[in-house]
């Protein structure tokens, strides 16, 4: 490793240390209870990745370069200078971690290792060594932004066509997806797929909601490289979007760390503080269901569970409304076991599912996950998250769940618009992940 | 060896001290002025406003959390720390007499409990020390770790070793430490001439050095948990 790359390696580190950094690396005892609460430690036994390993390669180095102790005698903490070994083994250590924070809520000093982890991303985003997919489509997100003229029509014309159908579900004839309608009172953050927004349209139509589309999508692939910087200028088109119209809320989709982003952590990063409010889309949906501005035609027989996605759960505080509207539109509603801030994570976050050649460590992975599905017996399994999505049905298939895997919106959709008369097909629809590939 | 043992017992226990107070102060130091990240980076659900402080003190007394995922560590790591905190309160008991009704109670539990406590610690040291050799303990483990349990295990056993086998009187080792108050160290013949002398110097030897690592090491976490458990409730 020549000596430029070297320096710039330490200068983003020291741009990084701050007192939680700090705290993280100084008091974490090696005990490994992280390993016992990590999926994907369970499903492997493997001991590079057990969390506090992971974080571990960061510490090396901490120590060598910026603690007294370390520089005196490395050989106590094994502190290492930067190599291109190292460089490798934090590659493997940060983009396979799915950020899920679940080892936080069980380590005995509540350390967030995802934040020490997130400092290794930072740095190997600085140098260019990041899976180049999530590169790619980071890239393309500030792209857009920056000529979003060119696209704007595109995307109006495919609006266009899904009204037709939005028509029918809702069966309302001046049922209309609007964008860019000043002075709306939400603005709606779909993904890039036309699947978050087709169902969203008939309940915020339904509820005879004044709202808005945007023309952007939510998912934030800056924040996946640990890139606060890119993350930043992705979440600003949308804060820019809903200052112009002037909105009151900013709905975001059901996505885990689009709402995360938004929510709790853009604000600190463009130092600003939003004119308006950040919500998840379930609790308009919950809000209209108490209403009555919703109702439940036809409820749902079948066994159905529901999955807390990470971002949106544990580290987005949204637990309840989703609950509520399964539980209003489903019959048989059955928690998974543990659940909420304990639930175990799918296996998909932290970009992983966007990354094509960890598929099989995903599924491998995924084996904890797959027998808590299984353990509920649910025939459906409502997730909010299009990553969680994605991974579910992976494992669906990998190990034979005979789940549906569903959005929540989408559930709901079936159980109150009264054109949605018959269960749709099975087919799985264009994900929001393969529309921005080949965008 | 008296030398040795003169400047082991005596300087050694003040340089210990020094450094502990010293590096304690610096790594606070350290910590309190980088800027802390404005992001509120808990876990959801949030504690109740009330509940919060009441929250970080039992996560970081009891770790609850680590009893659900690791039941056999918990247990380990409650009785490590509960037998540290009865063999601290029982040390001071060696500092010097306690006013009225606390003497009574001091030697009560001094004898109730005492041997116990260092026994337990013992126990649950090997334990720990035993665990870090095997997989994947052994994969996450740094020599520190090694080197750390080591030290308490050999102070710990050489603190046994006193206690049962010494039969050195409580007042021989307050004489010890009033010695020290007045800078003028050094063994009362009751414990230069006892069989157990070597032990206790080397038990004075390993705090010492313990004391001197301390706030270099990971052991920092018996202040650091208070803050990085505040971060996971805030």
């Amino acid at each position: 490793m020549d000596e430029t790359t070297k320096q710039k390696l330490l200068d983003v580190m020291k741009s990084k240390l701050n007192r939680q950094l700090l705290y993280y690396l100084d008091v974490c005892a090696k005990c490994g209870a992280c390993k016992d609460a990590c999926h994907i430690y369970r499903a492997t036994g493997k001991a590079e990745l057990v969390p506090s390993h992971r974080a571990d390669l960061l510490r090396r180095l901490y120590r060598r370069h910026f603690t007294s102790a370390g520089r005196v005698f490395p050989s106590l903490y094994e502190a290492t200078d930067l190599s291109d070994q190292l460089l490798d083994e934090m590659y493997q250590a940060a983009f396979t971690c799915t950020g899920c924070r679940r080892c936080m809520v069980y380590c005995p000093f509540g350390i967030d290792l995802t934040w020490v982890i997130g400092v290794e991303k930072a740095m190997l985003s600085a140098v260019g060594k990041v899976p180049e997919e999530l590169n790619m489509l980071a890239d393309a997100a500030i792209e857009k932004g920056n000529s979003i003229d060119l696209y704007r029509e595109i995307m109006q014309d495919q609006i266009r066509s899904l009204e037709p159908e939005l028509r029918e579900l809702t069966g309302m004839p001046d049922a209309t997806i609007p964008m860019g309608k000043k002075g709306a009172r939400v603005l709606y953050v779909a993904l890039a797929g036309t699947g978050s927004i087709l169902p969203p349209a008939v309940i915020f139509n339904l509820a005879g909601e004044d709202w808005t589309l945007s023309e952007f999508e939510a998912a934030n692939y800056g924040y996946f490289l640990g890139d606060t910087a890119r993350a930043a200028r992705i979440a600003e088109r949308i804060v820019n979007e809903a200052k112009e119209l002037g909105v009151e809320e900013v709905v975001l989709t059901e996505c885990g760390h689009a709402y995360r982003v938004m929510k709790h952590l853009d604000e600190v990063w463009s130092k600003q503080k939003f004119p308006f409010k950040v919500l998840s889309v379930f609790e308009p949906w919950a809000r209209y269901l108490k209403e009555g501005r919703v109702k439940v035609l036809r409820p749902i027989a079948e066994p159905a569970t529901y999955h807390d996605p990470c971002q949106l759960g544990r580290n987005g505080g949204i637990y309840e409304e989703p609950r509520e509207v399964v539980k209003a539109i489903c019959t048989d509603f059955r928690d998974m076991t543990p659940n909420r801030e304990k639930n175990w994570c799918c296996g998909g976050g932290g970009g992983l599912v966007a990354q094509t050649d960890l598929e099989e460590f995903r599924a491998d992975t995924g084996l904890v996950k797959a027998e808590q599905v299984r353990a509920t017996g649910a025939r459906i399994a409502a997730t909010p998250c299009e990553n969680c999505r994605l991974q579910l049905a992976l494992l669906n298939e990998r190990y034979h769940l005979g789940v549906e895997v569903v959005a929540v919106t989408d559930l709901l959709v079936r159980a109150v618009a009264p054109g949605a008369l018959r269960k749709p097909e099975q087919e799985p629809r264009e994900t929001a992940r393969e529309q921005e590939a080949s965008a | 060896m008296h030398a040795l043992a003169y400047w082991i017992t005596g300087p050694g226990v003040y340089l210990a001290v020094g450094v502990f107070a010293l590096g304690l102060g610096y790594r606070l130091y350290q910590w309190r002025r980088m800027a802390a990240s404005p992001m509120r980076l808990g876990i959801f659900p949030k504690p109740p406003p009330g509940a919060k402080v009441l929250r970080i003190v039992a996560d970081t007394l009891a770790f609850p959390q680590l009893a659900e995922v690791n039941p056999s560590l918990w247990v380990a790591a409650i009785v490590f720390h509960v037998a540290l905190l009865g063999v601290f309160v029982g040390h001071l008991h060696l500092l010097g007499r306690f006013p009225g009704q606390l003497e009574e109670m001091m030697t009560a539990n001094a004898s109730l409990v005492g041997g116990t406590m260092g026994v337990l610690w013992a126990l649950a040291a090997l334990y720990l020390l035993i665990r870090r050799f095997k997989t994947p303990y052994k994969e996450i483990s740094t020599p520190e770790d090694y080197l750390l349990l080591l030290l308490i295990l050999g102070a710990v056993v050489m603190g046994d070793h006193l206690r049962f086998f010494g039969h050195v009187d409580v007042g021989v080792y307050q004489e010890y430490i009033r010695s020290l108050y007045a800078f003028r160290p050094e063994l009362p013949a009751a414990l230069a001439t006892s069989s157990v002398k070597w032990s206790f110097v080397v038990h004075i030897l390993l705090a010492n050095l313990l004391l001197i690592y301390l706030p270099f090491s990971k052991l920092v976490h018996f202040i650091g948990a208070f803050f990085t458990n505040g971060i996971r409730r805030g």
